[in-house]
């Protein structure tokens, strides 16, 4: 390498260069289609209007979507839908994939099938286990209100998504079903990291496999649990798409969270600027929320 | 490990239980998809179909398009996960290996960007795509999907890059490669296990994805991947389940075989970036 180049990247004192110009692209799309419209929708949310034009004159700033908002009853349903949603559900998940995992994770015969069939769900397109589970809560010829009758828990059929308590249950079940594979992949790994030679040096000072658990598993575990429990609730809280395929938020907007407020109020009435307030107060909530949960564990995400 | 029978015994009856009630669901929907709108509309339901109609597979093959809608999901997948992963192979090394300015207020970014509610974010998008007459096209869809993918592969790909030790381009690099070289013939084969599960994970994220279609292409059939295709066959008064229970076979079906080929690459990138 005789040549002198003006732009010689191997050079040591040049080398961060190199790594600003990888980063450009990302930063550049990032910027463009995350960034900049972020910026927009904030900006739409402090003006009064319907449908917005691009390059027409912005309109005067105004806090009215916030205070509209801060006032209506149907914000403060969606809220409480939305918390009761991320909590049953995320306790759902939790449970499910916390205790699959700790199944698999025993040596036996067909392990890697049974770690397979657990995960599954994982790969089914939300849309497509919406379909899946639409037929099961049928009103008239579903399979859920069929065995509930048959087990004598419900008197009649019921009719899923036009009662409000049911529909809650519906989009809760399906929602635990299409989410808890998650937790298990990350509970598998995270049990994995654990060095076997804790276990046989506990063993050896006689903990059985209660204690085993609790003193071992558990605290070493929390680091993963604390991120996948993070990302579990921030998933509930944006979902859009089991929602609105199965109830359309409704019925008596008993599943309507933020998200789907959001969303109808600018797709279905066309108020871009209210519609934007949700959406930035539910950024708001999620941001704050999970940078208490994480606290100081804010670094392991990446 | 030495279990006694009875221990045995409860470990795989415990797991042969909890996996019939978690593969139930998807057993259901292959039952449905081969079953007579008769067997469908009666109680108590046929767990097992007795003249099982795999004719619905091809009726609704040809009669509704699916095979459009599946060409749809393939190209936009193909087109975000293509531009994705360009973009963040190149982003995650420059992460792994340079100190960079402003790198852990970057990461925090990325961060807020994975909290960002896509409903929030098709807001401005529309505006911006109408004002552009992109309403419609598939290119509209390729780029939103990278919006959902980028943040992520990113630091999934940071995360695996980390685990390749810096010594492998050092060396290339003494044997005269430039830094460009040296990552694209060392580093990066050597990462092909973590740039095959990246690249599923990105795959998975934009076939699965409904909100950002169903806002930019509600208006124009010709480009309905198939997730918005499938939600118009349910019908305001009735649904033929068998009908869109078969088409939604053929929409799963090309994931959950990618995803179980991959299934081991998938786990191990997928917690590189997050167990840290």
């Amino acid at each position: 390498m005789s040549r002198v180049r003006l732009f010689d990247l191997a050079r040591p004192s040049r080398q961060h260069l190199l790594g600003y110009i990888l980063l450009a692209p990302a930063v550049l799309l990032v910027g463009l289609i995350i960034v900049y419209p972020l910026i927009i929708s904030i900006d739409l949310s402090l003006q009064a209007v319907k449908l917005p034009r691009m390059g027409a004159p912005r309109a005067p700033f105004t806090t009215a979507n916030y205070q509209k908002l801060f006032a209506s009853s149907e914000f403060w349903m969606a809220c409480w839908v939305t918390l009761k949603l991320v909590v049953v559900v995320t306790a759902g998940s939790l449970i499910t994939g916390v205790s699959t995992a700790l199944l698999v994770n025993n040596r036996f015969r067909g392990r890697t099938l049974a770690r397979l069939a657990m995960a599954l769900p994982w790969a089914v397109p939300e849309v497509i286990a919406v379909v899946i589970f639409a037929w099961i809560f049928d009103s008239s010829f579903g399979l859920m209100s069929w065995l509930l009758v048959t087990l004598g828990l419900s008197d009649g059929m019921i009719a899923w998504v036009s009662t409000p308590g049911a529909a809650f249950w519906a989009v809760a079940i399906t929602m635990i079903w299409k989410g808890f594979p998650f937790v298990s992949i990350m509970t598998l790994a995270g049990l994995q990291s654990i060095p076997t030679d804790f276990y046989n040096a506990a063993k050896v000072d006689g903990a059985n496999v209660f204690q085993r658990f609790r003193w071992i598993t558990l605290p070493l575990l929390m680091p993963v649990l604390g991120v996948t429990l993070v990302l579990v609730i921030l998933w509930v809280f944006r979902d859009f798409s089991i929602i609105k395929v199965l109830t359309e938020g409704g019925p008596l907007k008993s599943t309507q969270t933020l998200s789907i407020m959001t969303y109808d109020q600018a797709f279905g009435f066309f108020n871009f600027g209210y519609a934007s307030a949700v959406g930035v107060v539910t950024l708001v909530i999620c941001v704050v929320a999970s940078l208490l949960m994480l606290g100081r564990q804010t670094r392991a995400m990446y | 490990m030495n279990r006694t029978p009875l221990q045995s015994l409860a470990l795989y009856g415990t797991v042969i239980l909890l996996a019939a009630l978690i593969l139930f669901p998807v057993y259901w929907l292959l039952v449905t998809a081969v079953s007579t709108s008769a067997d469908l509309s009666q109680l108590p339901p046929s767990f097992w179909p007795d003249d099982a109609q795999w004719g619905t597979f091809a009726k609704v093959w040809e009669e509704r398009p699916i095979p459009l809608w599946l060409t749809n999901s393939m190209l936009a997948a193909i087109g975000s996960v293509t531009l994705s992963m360009v973009v963040s192979v190149l982003a995650g090394y420059a992460l792994s290996r340079f100190t960079i300015r402003g790198g852990h207020s970057l990461g925090l970014f990325i961060l807020t960007a994975k909290m960002l509610p896509a409903t929030l974010l098709v807001i401005p998008l529309f505006s911006i795509f109408r004002n552009f007459g992109m309403i419609g096209s598939l290119w509209t869809l390729v780029l939103a999907h990278s919006t959902l993918i980028i943040p992520f592969t990113t630091w999934m790909l940071k995360g695996y890059f980390d685990t390749i030790p810096r010594e492998l381009e050092q060396a290339a690099m003494v044997d005269g490669c430039s830094p460009m070289g040296a990552m694209v013939r060392v580093v990066l084969p050597v990462a092909t296990p973590g740039l095959a599960a990246t690249s599923l994970y990105a795959f998975v994220l934009s076939w699965a994805d409904y909100a950002y279609a169903r806002t930019f292409l509600v208006n124009a059939p010709d480009s309905w991947t198939a997730n918005l295709g499938i939600t118009t066959m349910r019908g305001e008064y009735s649904t033929d389940w068998n009908e869109i229970s078969a088409a939604a076979v053929f929409v799963a079906v090309p994931i959950i075989v990618i995803y179980l080929f991959l299934e081991r690459y998938l786990v191990g990138g997928l917690t590189a970036g997050a167990e840290k």
